[in-house]
């Protein structure tokens, strides 16, 4: 069952007197528990897709459907709780708050999801041990390796079960051996608890968790 | 719930340092430059707050207590004969020259009655008996004296107009406006002093009310009888006398533009502080959008911050002003900080954070989530 869809996406963006198309019609569908590579060089599009499927962006036309929710274009109020409810976001930086320690990191996001107090304390807890922090959990950003990072960031991410994962280039900031780590880690989360799993990437070692791999050209995906 | 805004702001420890001086100092500037004027202004009244009058007659027109004008002494039987009145006396508020002993002479603005209990006033007397006043050419002289006239002893002598008087008492805390100390003396002896314009006159004639008397209905009875004067109750009195000096001298204004400028500084550093702190912190913002969170999750991390530098900042700044009393005290100046006012100053500081953090709320709103796939 799909949980995430896009049908013939389109994004234009305006510069000046000139309007460039970055999207030119995507479709992408992703089954619930299916993990897709997205591909691409830059420029292609990749990362624009990512946020309009992580409802940061809406398409300028197409058709968005996130866990059976179909996205309104002219109502930008509604994505932050259609983001809040259905989609767990990891980033290149990681972007982790650099004040909040780890298991804060994910209570907070926790919080914002609307899960509160002890409950999201033990749900923190739990997200940190499945990504194996459980001993780092009181340690600030700071004083984490790349790695820790980067698994505070996919304990964040699953944290409030979010359906859909989305990941933009989880392993630039880490060493392949790491990287390889961390995906794999990620990649059996995300079946385990059956989530549907978008990697945006340039790195062609991000293959190997893939289900399906997509690559993007110009704004199309290629066939 | 973890607080992001608290952790944060307590992240950067000199930031934080920075934002929460920058709201003490304006705080400590509002109740040093407000706690001085309500001192001062306290000065102004503070014998008509504690003289136990329910009414004050004036002569026309009286500006303030200390500037009093004289009328004929025996208007007092007519103020006496007014259905309400329980007790009314004369009491005499004048300026007389007092000889030192190195030869200088100063002024001392004296308080003449013929029962000072009847009145409580002098209310604070350290030494001496009130009552010997009316046993010869005595007078008490309040311990403030001492800046003014120099170190004196109770049985010293000092000329007040010419004559030698003696000290047979000292009180505490009777004030005047002017700093020119106070002393009390017998209604007779002021008269027999300044003869030339004092004798068979008062200036005022205070007037205390019988139980149960409605203050309106002998008020205008007073007025009725002597329509050449002026019936006052004591808060309008004492209001009437405070009002004169913030008007006529411009501390007024000047307390009112030294607070607006505490406040303005106030404000300028938590909005800025608090600006530069958002600009900081727009990735982390950026990933609170991402997240799920809206406008309004990151408006209330701002809220907060403003008010945590706001408690703080007014929780500094009020122990300052506090630890500035005994200071001020050694000058002779009173810092006078009620609950109300502190509770009125504290309400402004949470507000005007409040406003400062709004700076940033533009800022906020503009935050594009997108910003979190930048490197």
């Amino acid at each position: 069952m799909n949980v995430l869809e896009s049908q013939n996406v389109v994004k234009t963006f305006t510069e000046g007197r000139q309007t460039v198309d970055v999207l030119k019609g995507v479709s992408l569908s992703v089954e619930r528990g299916e993990i897709v590579v997205l591909e691409g060089p830059s420029g292609s599009g990749k990362t624009t897709l990512l946020s309009i499927l992580g409802c940061i962006l809406t398409p300028s036309s197409g058709r968005v459907v996130i866990d059976g929710e179909v996205v309104d274009p002219r109502d930008d109020r509604r994505l932050p709780a259609i983001r809040k409810r259905s989609i767990g976001f990891v980033f290149q930086q990681f972007n982790l708050f650099p004040a909040l320690t780890a298991a804060e990191n994910v209570e907070y996001a926790l919080n914002v999801k609307g899960v509160k107090g002890e409950v999201a304390a033990r749900e923190a807890g739990r997200a940190l041990e499945a990504v194996g922090l459980a001993d780092r959990r009181h340690f600030l950003p700071r004083d984490l390796s790349g790695g820790q990072k980067q698994r505070v960031a996919i304990a964040r991410a699953l944290a409030g079960k979010p359906p859909v994962l989305l990941a933009d280039e989880p392993t630039a900031n880490l060493d392949s051996q790491v990287g390889q780590q961390v995906l794999e880690m990620f990649r059996d989360l995300a079946k385990r608890e059956e989530r549907a799993l978008v990697i945006v990437t340039h790195d062609p070692k991000v293959r190997s968790v893939a289900d399906r791999v997509v690559t993007m050209r110009d704004g199309l995906l290629a066939a | 719930m973890v607080s992001l805004a608290r952790k944060n702001l307590l992240h950067d420890k000199l930031r934080f340092l920075i934002t929460v001086s920058g709201v003490a100092f304006a705080v400590t500037l509002v109740f040093v430059q407000v706690g001085l004027f309500l001192g001062l202004l306290d000065n102004a009244s503070i014998t008509i707050e504690k003289t136990s009058a329910d009414l004050w007659v004036t002569s026309k027109a009286t500006p303030n207590i200390d500037f009093a004008h004289t009328f004929p002494e025996q208007y007092v039987q007519r103020v006496r004969s007014v259905p309400g009145v329980l007790r009314a006396d004369n009491l005499i508020v004048w300026f007389m020259q007092l000889a030192l002993p190195t030869g200088a002479q100063e002024g001392t603005l004296v308080y003449a009655l013929e029962d000072f209990s009847a009145w409580n006033v002098p209310w604070k007397v350290t030494e001496g008996q009130l009552s010997d006043l009316r046993r010869g050419k005595y007078f008490f002289l309040d311990g403030s004296a001492v800046k003014r006239y120099g170190a004196f002893r109770v049985g010293e002598y000092r000329e007040i107009l010419d004559r030698r008087l003696k000290i047979i008492g000292r009180t505490d805390e009777a004030r005047s406006f002017t700093t020119t100390p106070i002393a009390f003396m017998d209604y007779r002896l002021a008269q027999e002093l300044n003869y030339q314009v004092l004798s068979g006159h008062t200036t005022y004639v205070v007037v205390k009310l019988a139980p149960g008397a409605d203050v309106d209905q002998v008020k205008s009875e007073i007025r009725r009888r002597l329509p050449y004067n002026d019936v006052y109750t004591k808060a309008e009195w004492a209001r009437r006398s405070r009002s004169y000096w913030v008007k006529s001298t411009g501390i007024g204004l000047n307390m009112y533009l030294t607070v607006f400028l505490g406040v303005l500084v106030g404000v300028v550093v938590v909005a800025q502080t608090l600006y530069t702190s958002t600009m900081e912190h727009l990735k982390e913002f950026g990933t609170v959008k991402a997240i799920g969170g809206g406008n309004g999750d990151i408006y209330r991390i701002l809220a907060e911050q403003a008010s945590i530098a706001a408690v703080v900042g007014f929780g500094l700044g009020a122990a300052m002003s506090y630890a500035l009393r005994p200071a001020m005290g050694t000058l002779d100046l009173k810092l006078i900080v009620t609950p109300g006012f502190a509770g009125i100053v504290f309400a402004g500081t949470l507000v005007l954070c409040l406003v400062a953090s709004m700076v940033s709320f533009r800022k906020v709103a503009g935050i594009d989530p997108a910003l979190v796939f930048r490197g």
